[in-house]
């Protein structure tokens, strides 16, 4: 009953004035950071670290995890309501949340996603709270060949993603990975397409180009269209709420994403992203209508939305209990730690447990807290559909400079976000599609970088990728995948009809 | 939502103006920026943000630290060089990571002898050699032994090519003569990420990141840089005890500021950084990050380190497989 005294240590932690209000600042700030597209919480993150000086280690975490899970929840509310995710773990909300709020949905959408979002965090914490250290250990022990084959079935599902020709979903990812080779290549350090600019050197920011290809886009491309989307819509409290079809349809895809989110976010350097991404190209494989996708299928933002909610959450697993930061919000946290005198390592939890017991159980309350800051805001944030477009365009645009410019403070971030704009209206006029793209961007580099470092290691023998069980588990579920894509194109081909159905 | 946003920048930068008092002497018009060309949350940002309050205070002026990475560190110390001359705007950063860049990268915007000068050194960090616990050798000479006999088969993790313990690996590499498989990551915590999961078998790296690990048999400590042995580690023997023939060092953190600044307000701030880091609370404090206060007693001091360090990492590059 170790975790029950654990879990009350934790709730004497976090239940003083002190630590609840800064849980509910985070939280807050968090959500607002999530809704603004382009504003991440790095920035918000690093400018507010001056501020927890003055309070203990505990409080100032409590604080920085608040804003990074609460920016979880706002990133999908502007992704479903103007097809611009607030945040790229979000993108992949657009698919199916921007057709949902065409269709008079956007309440629903909103409501679900946010009810996604608490169940995903929710058991993810319980799961963190219950085996942090195996995890950690487990998530430590996945090495390049591993990394290798999980970034290639998420490449082989990046297949599904595609809404139109297969043919312009395949360039449309392979555009992405060549996007991602811009800049230092980790394993030589030689420059690739930079061409002399030193903001290139790292590569071109996922933001730039997440904001440039829906955002900006989706402005774009609405420029002159006269008709806004169902602006005489009534927003009444019930046009808000889920009908039970919708709940029945997300309860799996909720927790099936909860699980790959989590599996995903306890691996160091993987994102958010990518579990949303296999979440929702997972339920788009095993739904008996998948045509529905891309139409506005709930399943389509609740999966993904819970993925990236528990990433969030499970990415705290390596960190804190190793010390091993998955990305540079990460980072910054257990740089919190180190200003107060406290060195993150696998010994956090034994020296410090007040301070990851009572972590755990804020991220409970801030969560719940989430939910019910969330829940009220709905109806508002549906009520910004009742904007004008030639008001609602340039703040958007406005809000998207401001936050990409927040990111690394760079000029040349604006220029590409706007360059990016640019390539994803021509895109949209061929009828290429952005997400696909945007994982092959995401997952490119990863790839490459993975394969390249097992190849150094295993001296160029491609067995490794078959002789290690996480590895080879993965290439099995690739051939399966691969086989039943063909098995059900060969079917499909020979009855038609039924194929559809 | 505007509001919201500059009520954080707002809030940062007030958080940040300690005891706003009228300085004596006035060399300083308006706020002074530190800028960190590297993510939040890493040695020179903490560093960085230790200093600020303590030199807000020192010369009466807000003390803001800016991160502006990219690039190794040479995006933040690019906009140094090229920010208005009045000594208000300072680099702090890893010195070797800056000292090595125009060797290492090919278009390296600014000249880090013509458009920087150096204030002070802060600190200097000794590296541990962490071992995996795939291998048990007893000590360095073991590990040496096992690479002269199994040639490659040692993986050495590093931050990232041309990255401060990528130079430190190869200078081991170069004086004993080893055949060691030299793999980059992307940054610190991936390589000893790497090493305690087995991938990798070794790697070079502060000792904030590798202690936590030692002393939880996680990894083995074989060596450490720098002329004294760890106090956290007493059994663990300098490179210098084990008798090689080159220098291995750590790294070296210092305050820059852009050239042509006045001579006054250069001094004025070596001056109280040296004060600052000569308090007992700020040694602590970057004893804990695993570093040694290093303040130099005079700009020309580490103005000469500088020069000397530039020519010799300038020739060892040349001559080592880091620049491929």
């Amino acid at each position: 009953m170790e975790i029950i005294n654990n879990l009350a240590l934790g709730i004497s932690v976090a239940f003083t004035l002190e630590n609840l209000m800064y849980c509910a600042l985070g939280v807050t700030i968090g959500m607002f950071i999530g809704v603004i597209p382009g504003v991440g919480h790095l920035a918000a993150i690093s400018m507010l670290l001056p501020l927890t000086y003055y309070v203990p280690a505990t409080t100032a975490l409590v604080m920085l995890a608040g804003i990074y899970y609460g920016a979880q929840y706002g990133g999908s509310t502007a992704a479903i309501l103007l097809n611009l995710p607030g945040t790229p773990s979000s993108s992949v909300i657009c698919l199916d949340g921007y057709p949902m709020s065409k269709n008079g949905r956007a309440g629903v959408a909103l409501f679900m996603t946010t009810i996604a979002s608490f169940v995903g965090s929710f058991i993810t914490v319980i799961v963190l709270a219950a085996f942090a250290p195996p995890l950690a250990n487990f998530a430590v022990a996945f090495n390049s060949a591993d990394y290798f084959a999980m970034m290639l079935l998420g490449l082989v599902a990046a297949a599904i993603l595609v809404q139109g020709s297969p043919a312009k979903g395949l360039a449309a990812v392979v555009f992405g990975l060549m996007l991602g080779m811009v800049g230092t290549d980790v394993s030589t350090g030689i420059q690739r397409y930079t061409f002399g600019l030193t903001f290139l050197y790292d590569g071109i920011n996922i933001v730039a180009i997440a904001m440039g290809i829906f955002g900006v886009t989706e402005v774009i491309a609405n420029v002159g269209k006269v008709a806004q989307i169902k602006n005489d819509q009534k927003i009444t409290f019930r046009s808000l709420l889920p009908t039970k079809r919708d709940v029945k349809d997300s309860v799996f895809p909720i927790l099936r994403g909860t699980g790959i989110g989590t599996g995903i976010g306890i691996l160091p350097g993987t994102g958010t992203s990518i579990g949303s991404f296999i979440a929702y190209a997972l339920e788009k494989r095993i739904s008996k209508d998948p045509s529905k996708f891309g139409k506005g299928a709930i399943e389509g933002i609740t999966a993904p939305e819970s993925a990236n909610n528990a990433a969030a959450q499970s990415a705290f697993i390596p960190t804190l209990t190793l010390g091993i930061p998955g990305d540079a919000v990460m980072a910054l946290m257990l740089g919190a730690l180190l200003i107060h005198g406290i060195t993150p390592g696998p010994n956090v939890i034994s020296d410090n447990p007040d301070l990851f017991w009572g972590l755990v159980v804020s991220f409970l309350i801030g969560n719940l807290l989430l939910l019910i800051l969330n829940i009220p805001m709905v109806g508002l944030w549906v009520r910004l559909l009742k904007i004008p477009y030639p008001i609602l365009y340039p703040a958007i645009i406005l809000f998207i400079v401001i936050g990409v410019y927040s990111i690394n403070y760079a000029n040349m971030d604006i220029m590409l976000v706007a360059m990016f704009g640019v390539i994803g209206c021509v895109l949209l006029i061929l009828g290429f599609e952005p997400a696909p793209l945007l994982l092959g961007y995401i997952l490119g580099p990863m790839m490459e970088e993975n394969f390249r470092r097992a190849m150094l290691i295993s001296r160029g023998d491609l067995m490794v990728f078959l002789e290690r069980p996480v590895s080879a588990t993965f290439f099995a579920l690739i051939a399966l995948f691969l086989c039943w894509s063909i098995y059900s194109a060969i079917k499909q081909r020979r009855s038609p009809v039924e194929g559809e159905l | 939502m505007i509001n919201i946003k500059s009520l954080f920048v707002g809030s940062a930068s007030v958080s940040l103006i300690v005891a706003g008092n009228v300085a004596l002497a006035n060399e300083f018009q308006g706020p002074v920026r530190i800028v960190v060309p590297f993510a939040p949350g890493g040695t020179s940002d903490i560093l960085a943000r230790y200093i600020a309050p303590e030199l807000s205070e020192a010369i009466g002026q807000p003390v803001i630290v800016e991160n502006k990475a990219g690039a190794g560190g040479n995006i933040g110390a690019d906009y140094v060089a090229k920010a208005n001359p009045n000594g208000h705007t300072l680099l702090l950063s890893d010195l070797t990571a800056l000292l090595a860049a125009p060797s290492v990268l090919d278009n390296v915007a600014y000249d880090i002898e013509s458009d920087l000068s150096p204030v002070t050194m802060v600190s200097y960090s000794p590296y541990v050699l962490g071992m995996s616990q795939q291998h048990n050798f007893e000590s360095f000479d073991d590990l040496v032994e096992y690479s002269r006999n199994n040639p490659g088969d040692i993986a050495v993790a590093t931050s990232g090519v041309g990255a401060n313990n990528h130079i430190t690996t190869e200078r081991l590499i170069q004086d004993l003569g080893l055949d060691w498989t030299v793999i980059a990551y992307r940054g610190g915590s991936d390589a000893t990420r790497a090493v305690v999961s087995g991938e990798s078998d070794m790697l070079l790296n502060g000792t904030t990141a590798s202690l936590p690990f030692v002393l939880n048999d996680q990894m083995n400590a074989l060596a450490v840089t720098g002329e004294e042995r760890l106090e956290e580690l007493p059994d663990t023997p300098t490179f210098r005890e084990l008798g090689l023939p080159g220098e291995l060092d750590g790294t070296y953190q210092g305050i820059l500021v852009t050239a042509g600044s006045p001579p006054e307000v250069v001094e004025r701030l070596q001056k109280e950084l040296a004060d600052i880091l000569a308090t007992e609370d700020l040694q602590a404090k970057i004893a804990q990050q695993g570093g040694q206060a290093r303040p130099s007693e005079t700009s020309a001091q580490l103005q000469e380190w500088m020069t000397e360090q530039m020519a010799e990492l300038t020739e060892f590059i040349a001559g080592s497989d880091i620049k491929q």
